[in-house]
């Protein structure tokens, strides 16, 4: 019974791992932005992919790092040649736009790789259980969970302690006031967004060595980081850390008692918060518009 | 007994001190002008008193009932009405049809699916005596954005006045106008202050406004009340004079 | 949302002659089954067109006219439908009591729903009608002994009507039911029209305008928000159950976010600030969509395209850009 629990809660910090990874994406471009991606799952597909073309020439590791800097590139040219163009419009169009996006870079995934699953190969130093007992909790995992944490803590660092992520931390307050102090609103957009694709391209690659590549590797994790993000608090990257966590484990942990039941937990999760307390577990009164 | 009574509100943003301890009672019937250098805490000041959010600490007292923790909506049904500094209507609809919403509003009808013909002729009364009150007859049927300055703020005030306040709370209401629109302005706030059913507290950074139409001034700086009293005591005022002017050398 | 007043959309509701474009379209509609067949069409097409439009206009209720976004609309849709089928294959085999028992599903249920959310506004109203959107469709197609799963609901035909009288056949002859689906979709957009022009419906018009005048006004904006998508809501699960009634077949997919997205984009397409706009986006988008999808398999790739053409070209939609045209 205890190995049974354990297992699932591993698969659950695991699973919340990745909703974490790619909630904080999602929220990063939504709270400096206003703007809800919704081909953020596609970012994390297309990072799978590049990584899986890149991998023959860079090896597992080259790949590993050079596949999100790549989607992050993608993300920061997509915003430039086409979202920006939006921003001072009706938010409505935003929304359409990624919308839109998110179809045709599902289609255009499919197009280049094939509709059905791919295989990645990950290093065999990582495919080994840790021991005999605890056969479910492989190095890779180890290193799944390693990488996101050590993924998430630069992403506060980065927001903490550098020039730009302090005045996106700003501008999530007030971008006018950042403007007017002479900073260079654009760009900073466009950083930001490329910040949160290269946290979807990371979960791609970690993604597709647990469960391979196919193009609609995305959908699945994309509503459960809405769900974390509500859950957390709009405006609250802790927030959106713990909502991604929370919904992650109890998710695993339902599986051990009432599997058919175990995707609905995360939305009983976030109808309770929604009735109980409006503006999540660590959102700020009036962010709501 | 005062119209309003203001008991020393404060407004904190975090380590901000935005408003601190100001009190203030506006008699009814009375034109009290607010004024004070830029980043005085008018504006939260007047905020606080319409609804849009609420004190820290202090009451806020309307014609006798405590109204603190009252919503705008419920504020605006006791009576009070508000226009803001940056002119706020329906740009996209015509004087008429901005005027209608506030008097239908005001006629509890604006849940209604479906009118009968008394209430539509009510409805259009309402509209005309608005209009009148206010000069806009002749642009009753141009958008509202394409009016001008002068005239934007005239249908704002308009639409305020359908809400048949008490206290009418005027926020810069000559911002940004030149020598003839602010004339106008000014006249038909002089215009309001005769028919004494109404009560106007407004903020102004335009002294001859303020010193020709107040019946008292409220001086505020750095959140805090500097002084007040009537436009002559408050021309004397030595306090006030260096708040505007700076120490002397 | 106010204070993001944008020069793409300023014009205003009311064309130059009103009654001139409703007459325009009742008279294409009433004759379909004369031209469309010349076109290489069929009447089924023009009821899904009839089923769609009415799905995009009282989505448009609240996009267009309150102003407030919700990308989950296809759940009250697919609710609709559900509900109409339901009804059809357990309660009994008649379609007026299947277009209620869809509303009914969709209505309430939206109405719940909007009472939870009508705190937020903007982008977050938005994602939160995603999630509850997915809900739905979740359970949907995890209840399948009710609802057959992934497959559908199967199993239920529309009954033909009584009308006391006379019985009309709609079960088979696909002209009559066209020509019901229109009235229905008549008496209900009619409905909607008389609405947008009560006191009511104005009041709606200037949240859109400036929330924050309209609060100042003395309009209580939360519940006047829970009001109109509550009634949205219901129109929408009407469009959802004659849905059913046209393939005599729901689905899950009917409740899926991609069929969210593009009820705002027939509505966007068509111009948002027009009250016949997304009838003649959803117009647009069904023909659009039947052509491309025959002609290539890498359709979804062109569907997406639309999107994006549409909100970097075209934001003021097919009857907005005619409508600036006529004005001055």
């Amino acid at each position: 019974m205890l190995q049974l629990v354990l297992y699932n809660v591993t698969n659950g910090l695991i699973i919340g791992a990745f909703y974490v990874l790619m909630a904080l994406g999602l929220s990063l471009i939504l709270n400096l932005s206003n703007v809800i991606n919704f081909a953020h799952g596609n970012f994390l597909a297309l990072g799978g992919y590049i990584a899986f073309v890149l991998t023959p020439f860079l090896g597992y590791w080259g790949a590993l790092i050079v596949s999100p800097l790549i989607t992050a590139l993608f993300g920061f040219a997509i915003e430039r040649l086409m979202i920006r163009r939006v921003y001072s419009r009706d938010p409505v169009y935003s929304l359409l736009l990624t919308f839109g996006l998110a179809f045709i870079m599902q289609d255009a995934c499919r197009y280049v790789w094939g509709p059905s699953g791919l295989q990645t190969s990950i290093p065999d130093i990582l495919s080994a259980p840790l021991s005999a007992d605890l056969f479910f909790i492989t190095w890779y995992r180890i290193f799944m969970v390693a990488l996101v944490i050590a993924a998430v803590s630069g992403l506060f660092a980065f927001l903490r302690f550098t020039r730009v992520g302090i005045r996106i931390r700003a501008g999530t307050l007030d971008l006018d006031t950042v403007s007017i102090l002479g900073v260079n609103v654009g760009m900073l957009r466009s950083m930001n967004f490329a910040v949160g694709s290269l946290l979807a391209g990371l979960a791609g690659v970690l993604a597709a060595g647990q469960v391979g590549l196919n193009p609609n590797m995305g959908d699945d994790l994309l509503m459960p980081s809405f769900i974390a993000i509500i859950v957390g608090g709009v405006g609250s990257l802790t927030g959106t850390l713990c909502g991604g966590l929370l919904i992650g484990v109890a998710g695993a942990l339902t599986t051990v008692f009432w599997p058919a039941a175990s995707e609905a937990v995360i939305y009983v999760i976030m109808l309770v918060v929604l009735i109980l307390r409006p503006r999540g577990l660590m959102g700020q009164e009036g962010m709501m518009s | 007994m005062s119209m309003l009574d203001i008991r020393n509100v404060t407004k904190q943003f975090g380590s901000l001190v935005a408003v601190n301890s100001v009190s203030m009672q506006v008699a009814a019937g009375e034109l009290r002008a607010i004024i004070g250098p830029n980043g005085a805490g008018k504006t939260t000041f007047f905020n606080m008193i319409s609804g849009f959010f609420a004190p820290s600490a202090g009451d806020i007292v309307f014609d006798g009932t405590t109204v603190t923790k009252l919503a705008v909506a419920e504020r605006v049904a006791m009576g009070m009405a508000r226009t803001f500094q940056i002119t706020e209507i329906f740009p996209e609809l015509t004087v008429r049809e901005n005027i209608r919403i506030g008097v239908e509003s005001a006629l509890g009808l604006r849940q209604r699916f479906w009118i009968g013909a008394t209430q539509k002729a009510e409805v259009n009364r309402g509209i005309d005596e608005a209009l009148t009150q206010t000069g806009l007859t002749v642009s009753a049927d141009r958008l509202v954005g394409e009016l001008s300055h002068g005239d934007q703020r005239a249908a704002e005030i308009a639409t305020a006045l359908t809400l048949k306040p008490r206290l009418l709370l005027l926020d810069e209401p000559t911002a940004g106008m030149g020598e003839h629109e602010t004339y106008a302005v000014a006249n038909l706030i002089r215009r309001l202050h005769k028919n004494s059913a109404y009560t106007i507290v407004l903020i102004e950074h335009d002294m001859r406004v303020v010193f020709n139409l107040a019946d008292k001034i409220t001086v505020l700086g750095e959140g805090k009340m500097l002084a007040e009293g009537t436009p002559d005591e408050i021309a004397a005022n030595p306090i006030v004079q260096e708040a505007y002017l700076g120490k002397a050398e | 949302m106010s204070t993001a007043t944008t020069t793409a959309v300023t014009t205003p509701v009311m064309p130059a002659r009103p009654w001139l474009t409703t007459a325009i379209i009742f008279a294409a509609l009433l004759t379909v089954p004369v031209w469309l067949p010349m076109l290489g069409g069929y009447t089924a097409l023009a009821g899904r067109v009839l089923v769609l439009g009415l799905a995009a206009m009282s989505f448009n209720l609240l996009l267009g006219f309150t102003g407030v976004m919700s990308f989950g609309h296809a759940a009250y849709f697919g609710l609709g439908a559900y509900g109409a089928g339901l009804t059809l294959k357990y309660i009994a085999p008649s379609t007026p009591l299947a277009m209620v028992g869809g509303v009914l599903l969709g209505g309430i249920l939206g109405s719940l729903f909007g009472r939870l959310i009508a705190q937020r506004r903007g982008v977050y109203f938005a994602m939160v009608t995603v999630a509850f959107g997915q809900i739905a469709f979740y359970v949907t197609y995890s209840w399948d002994s009710l609802t057959g799963g992934y497959d559908g609901l199967r199993g239920f035909s529309r009954a033909p009507l009584n009308l006391g009288f006379t019985t009309i056949d709609i079960t088979n002859n696909s002209t009559y039911f066209y020509y019901f689906l229109l009235f229905v979709f008549a008496v209900a957009t009619g409905l909607q029209a008389l609405l947008l022009a009560s006191p009511f419906g104005r009041t709606l018009v200037a949240i859109r305008e400036n929330e924050r005048r309209a609060r100042f006004l003395g309009i209580p904006i939360e519940r006047h928000i829970w009001m109109s998508f509550s009634i949205s809501c219901c129109f929408t699960a009407l469009a959802g159950a004659l849905y059913a009634l046209l393939n005599n077949f729901a689905d899950p997919m009917g409740l899926h976010y991609s069929l969210s997205g593009e009820i705002v984009i027939m509505t966007v397409m068509g111009g948002m600030r027009a009250f016949w706009g997304p009838l003649i986006g959803a117009a647009l988008f069904v023909v659009l969509q039947d052509y491309i999808s025959s002609m290539t398999v890498n359709w979804m790739s062109f569907v997406g395209l639309i999107f994006v053409l549409v909100v970097l070209f075209f934001p003021r939609g097919l009857l907005g850009m005619l409508q600036k045209g006529t004005q001055r």
